[in-house]
């Protein structure tokens, strides 16, 4: 080893190793109770639900929510942050994140996955994860990439960076299938000369899967009808991993999440779900949606776009920066989201250029990175605003968060402290030892096939 | 050669101000807005005058006299700052990322390509540019992809311009180079045989034998030159076609004749390097032949920052969103802007994504990543300076953009808020003292679905 480099070794070693005892020392003091009363105290309250309120009080009790407004009746025991000069918001959330999923994004083997589940790849010590956490955002939906016309199962995390897997599991949240049509499916299976190369065999590769669903439904429905008949000959059918999955949107169990970029494309899906019977929940990118957004909004499809990427591929030429404004102004649901390891880290600023390419009022603006996202995620019941009985999930900034200048101070995810940008070291609260590097920026859809999608 | 370039630098500067004399003749004064001048702080309802392309006063509103038949324009409640200069971007190399045939982005069949010039693939068409230039982005850098060592010679564009010529400002005005992991001929991302330049030190060895290649070439070109004057000196005119030069011409070699400038320290060499041993290994390099270096990225730099200082050379950052490493703390990259400032390094950001440089389609949000050094402690001002007259200086244009004085080029933008904060909306930029029209292709399918 060169003498110079071993002498940045043993540097980059001592840094680690004060890192890691920085990071164990605060453990240590996370690993105290969390106290069962929080008060923020004078801040401005983004509500996300109700407006903003200047000089308010938000109480947490046993990690919910237990009153908002101007005051609250918080017991006297409460610990009290003094939140004089900072806004206080819902954790931000991303409706559409790779992130922690190794390089495990697409089973690009075959059009029609269902039966993949994101779970299996989630790796919970991926540095995405922390970094995502510094800049707010406590929910994620980890979908599978868009390869496949059918792809995988979502799982939606709550980002308890330095908790083990199963902890970091949104409890109970709805199920989410990943859908995607257009290029990508085009070029994966194109390339290798399969089905589908084409817009014309994307569609016709979805409902073939649809057929085969309900074939196998009839087969299951005959043979239960036999058997509460008490049939003792009748055989169960073979159970088939993949066409429960698909027999599970058919019988609307699963929220479909659809990435795709076109006008004509948004039209051809509602067509399909409305022939097989499913609703879509949202659009992903969605890019053209301000084309059509007034036959779309009657069908309560929700999108989940980028502010202001274009260009990056032949379907994403017509995207302009106020598509989700003019959607939002034609009564679709718009949500913004990262796609991207980069981007999640300052949705905030997303949220902030509504203000600049649209005229979003800044309550619209913060909507589309909390609200909107966890009604598309399923979860609005519970996290996405400052309302009483929801999750404690906030985020305490130092300036108003829609601009270029905040920085989150404090993140909690459901009455817990997880991150505290003043605190030394890493300032992710309850992480000890090592992160993970899974590469890559965390994208399926970055336009040059990072993720070989 | 050096004044043959000279007097084509100069051909090239009088077409572009001749071009620029075409515009019709006006007189534009804003008067009342908030000047950001760059270079002389911030003037409180000032008033800015331009007259044929140029900056001709600037100044409080009370003391700048307005000249009779000029335009006014009323900016109470404006922000009025100098054009942003983009230091890195491919405009007019790309239009689709993901659509080859739209690609001139680099040439990587060999890595030591400095006779690349971006001027002949320069698309001065794309649609990137008036995107870009809505957002108050008046000049940038376009620089060829980071495949190659040496990837070729960057030009100097304003974001305006009825042709090629016109917006070309400067044509080779830096040398694009890289070094680190993504140059080694691996086979790539698609397979394929691994070949020399493999590693770090095949990389370094190659550019040492391109620079020692290119000093002998050099030696001989002047040797060549020196005899043929000779040759042709005293000598009757017939007796001269029977000289050495005609029995001997010298061959030139297009690659050497490039590398050139940058060996006599004319020109700046641009050196995309993200690791800090990197940036020990080139720079050592560089010092060796005394290039005239921008360092460009230094994203994980943070162990070696003092070092960077004592170099004494300005560092563009960009992307400042590319990814701390595993373990680092969540804003390491985030603050090198504010490190590297404290430290009297003349700093320049970039626009780009992470994920690297090839990202023109976001150069409209060059002003947010200003800011966003702006949160993680760099100053308002230096902030301001990185995206505009420390770039106009780094590439050879300090002199006529990059703030609001009088005799620059009048490339203005007025934007209602602070130009930093992506809630600011820029609602007029004038190039060479001319209000573009506001318009992109972007801004058309707007209006289109907005009826």
């Amino acid at each position: 080893m060169h003498p110079f480099q071993k002498a940045r070794t043993a540097m980059r070693m001592a840094w680690l190793a004060a890192g890691t005892a920085v990071a164990l020392c605060a453990a240590t003091s996370a690993q105290q109770a969390q106290p069962q009363d929080i008060v923020f105290k004078n801040a401005t309250v983004m509500t996300a639900s109700h407006g903003t309120i200047e000089h308010g009080s938000v109480w947490v009790h046993a990690g919910k929510i237990a009153g908002v407004g101007d005051t609250v009746n918080a017991p006297a025991s409460a610990t009290v942050v003094d939140a004089t000069g900072q806004w206080l918001t819902p954790g931000i959330i991303d409706p559409h994140s790779h992130s922690a999923l190794d390089s495990d994004v697409n089973e690009a083997t075959s059009p029609v996955t269902p039966s993949m589940h994101m779970i299996d790849a989630f790796d919970n010590r991926d540095k995405a994860l922390y970094q995502a956490l510094a800049g707010g955002v406590t929910t994620e939906l980890l979908l599978h990439g868009s390869a496949n016309m059918i792809g995988g199962q979502a799982v939606v995390i709550k980002n308890k960076f330095g908790l083990d897997r199963d902890a970091m599991l949104f409890p109970n949240a709805p199920g989410s299938i990943k859908f995607a049509s257009g290029e990508n499916p085009k070029r994966v299976y194109g390339s290798r000369d399969q089905l589908p190369s084409t817009r014309m065999g994307n569609f016709e590769v979805m409902r073939q899967a649809f057929e085969d669903a309900k074939a196998y439904m009839a087969t299951w429905d005959a043979y239960n009808a036999k058997a509460a008949k008490g049939d003792k000959d009748a055989t169960a059918p073979k159970r088939d991993l993949k066409l429960e999955a698909l027999a599970d949107v058919l019988r609307g169990k699963l929220y479909v999440q659809i990435h795709c970029y076109r006008a004509d494309e948004f039209l051809t899906e509602e067509a399909i779900a409305h022939e097989y019977g499913y609703k879509i929940r949202a659009f992903h990118h969605a890019l053209e949606m301000y084309k059509v957004a007034d036959k779309i909004a009657p069908e309560q499809t929700a999108i989940a776009t980028f502010t202001d990427w274009w260009g990056f591929k032949d379907e994403a030429w017509d995207a302009i920066p106020w598509n989700a404004v003019m959607s939002m102004r034609k009564g679709v649901r718009v949500a913004l989201k990262s796609d991207s390891n980069d981007h999640i880290r300052r949705l905030n600023q997303e949220a902030g250029k509504m203000v600049h390419y649209g005229g979003a009022t800044e309550d619209e603006a913060i909507r589309m990175v909390t609200l909107n996202p966890a009604w598309i995620i399923g979860v609005d019941d519970r996290t996405g605003s400052i309302d009483v009985g929801k999750d404690a999930d906030l985020v305490l900034w130092n300036l108003d968060p829609l601009s270029t200048y905040a920085r989150a101070q404090k993140v909690y995810i459901d009455g817990d402290l997880f991150f505290d940008a003043t605190a030394p070291g890493l300032g992710a609260t309850h992480f000890t030892g090592a992160m993970h590097d899974a590469g890559g920026f965390g994208s399926d859809d970055d336009g040059n096939g990072e993720d070989g999608q | 050669m050096k004044k043959l370039f000279a007097v084509a630098l100069l051909l090239l500067a009088g077409t572009a101000l001749l071009r620029a004399a075409d515009a019709p003749k006006k007189v534009i004064a804003i008067v009342g807005g908030r000047l950001l001048t760059v270079s002389h702080g911030i003037i409180e309802n000032g008033a800015l005058v331009m007259v044929d392309g140029k900056i001709a006063a600037v100044g409080a509103a009370s003391e700048v006299s307005v000249p009779n038949g000029a335009e006014i324009v009323d900016a109470h409640g404006f922000t009025v700052y100098p054009g942003l200069i983009d230091p890195e971007t491919n405009f007019g190399l790309t239009e689709v990322q993901a659509d080859v045939n739209s690609n001139d982005l680099a040439e990587p069949s060999d890595e030591i390509m400095p006779h690349m010039h971006v001027a002949d693939a320069f698309h001065a068409e794309t649609e990137l540019i008036p995107v870009a230039r809505l957002n108050g982005i008046t000049n940038a850098v376009v620089a060829p992809a980071t495949n190659d060592s040496i990837a070729g010679q960057d030009i100097f564009i304003q974001l305006a311009g009825a042709d090629r010529d016109q917006m070309i400002l400067g044509r080779d005005v830096a040398l694009a180079m890289n070094f680190g992991a993504e140059q080694r001929r691996r086979g790539g991302r698609a397979g394929g045989h691994a070949e020399y330049p493999s590693t770090r030190m095949g990389l370094i060895t190659q550019l040492r034998q391109a620079f020692l290649d290119a000093q002998d070439y050099m030696a001989q070109r002047d040797e060549a030159d020196k005899k043929a004057q000779k040759a042709d000196k005293p000598e009757k005119a017939e007796k001269s076609d029977k000289s050495d030069k005609a029995d001997n011409p010298f061959k030139r070699d297009l690659k050497m004749e490039a590398l050139i400038p940058y060996l006599k320290g004319e020109r700046p060499v641009v050196i995309g390097v993200y690791e800090g041993y990197d940036i020990e290994t080139i720079m050592a390099l560089a010092q060796d032949f005394h290039l005239k270096v921008i360092l460009n990225h230094v994203t994980h730099s943070q162990e070696i920052l003092d070092k960077i200082a004592a170099y004494k050379v300005p560092v563009i950052i960009g992307p400042i969103y590319d990814f701390p490493l595993a373990n680092e703390r969540y804003d390491a990259v985030f603050t090198l802007p504010a490190e590297l400032a404290r430290r009297g390094v003349k700093v320049a950001i970039s626009s780009a994504d992470a994920g690297g440089p090839v990202s023109s389609h976001s150069s409209r949000n060059l002003p947010y990543a200003a800011g966003f050094a702006v949160a993680y402690g760099l100053p308002y001002d230096e902030a301001f300076k990185a995206i505009t007259l420390n770039v106009a200086e780094m590439f050879g244009f300090g002199d006529k953009l990059g703030s609001l004085d009088v005799g620059k080029m009048a490339n203005v933008v007025l934007a209602n808020g602070d130009p930093l904060d992506v809630r600011t909306d820029v609602k007029q930029v004038y190039i060479q003292g001319v209000a573009v029209p506001m318009v992109s292709r972007q801004t058309k399918l707007r209006d289109e679905f907005s009826k």
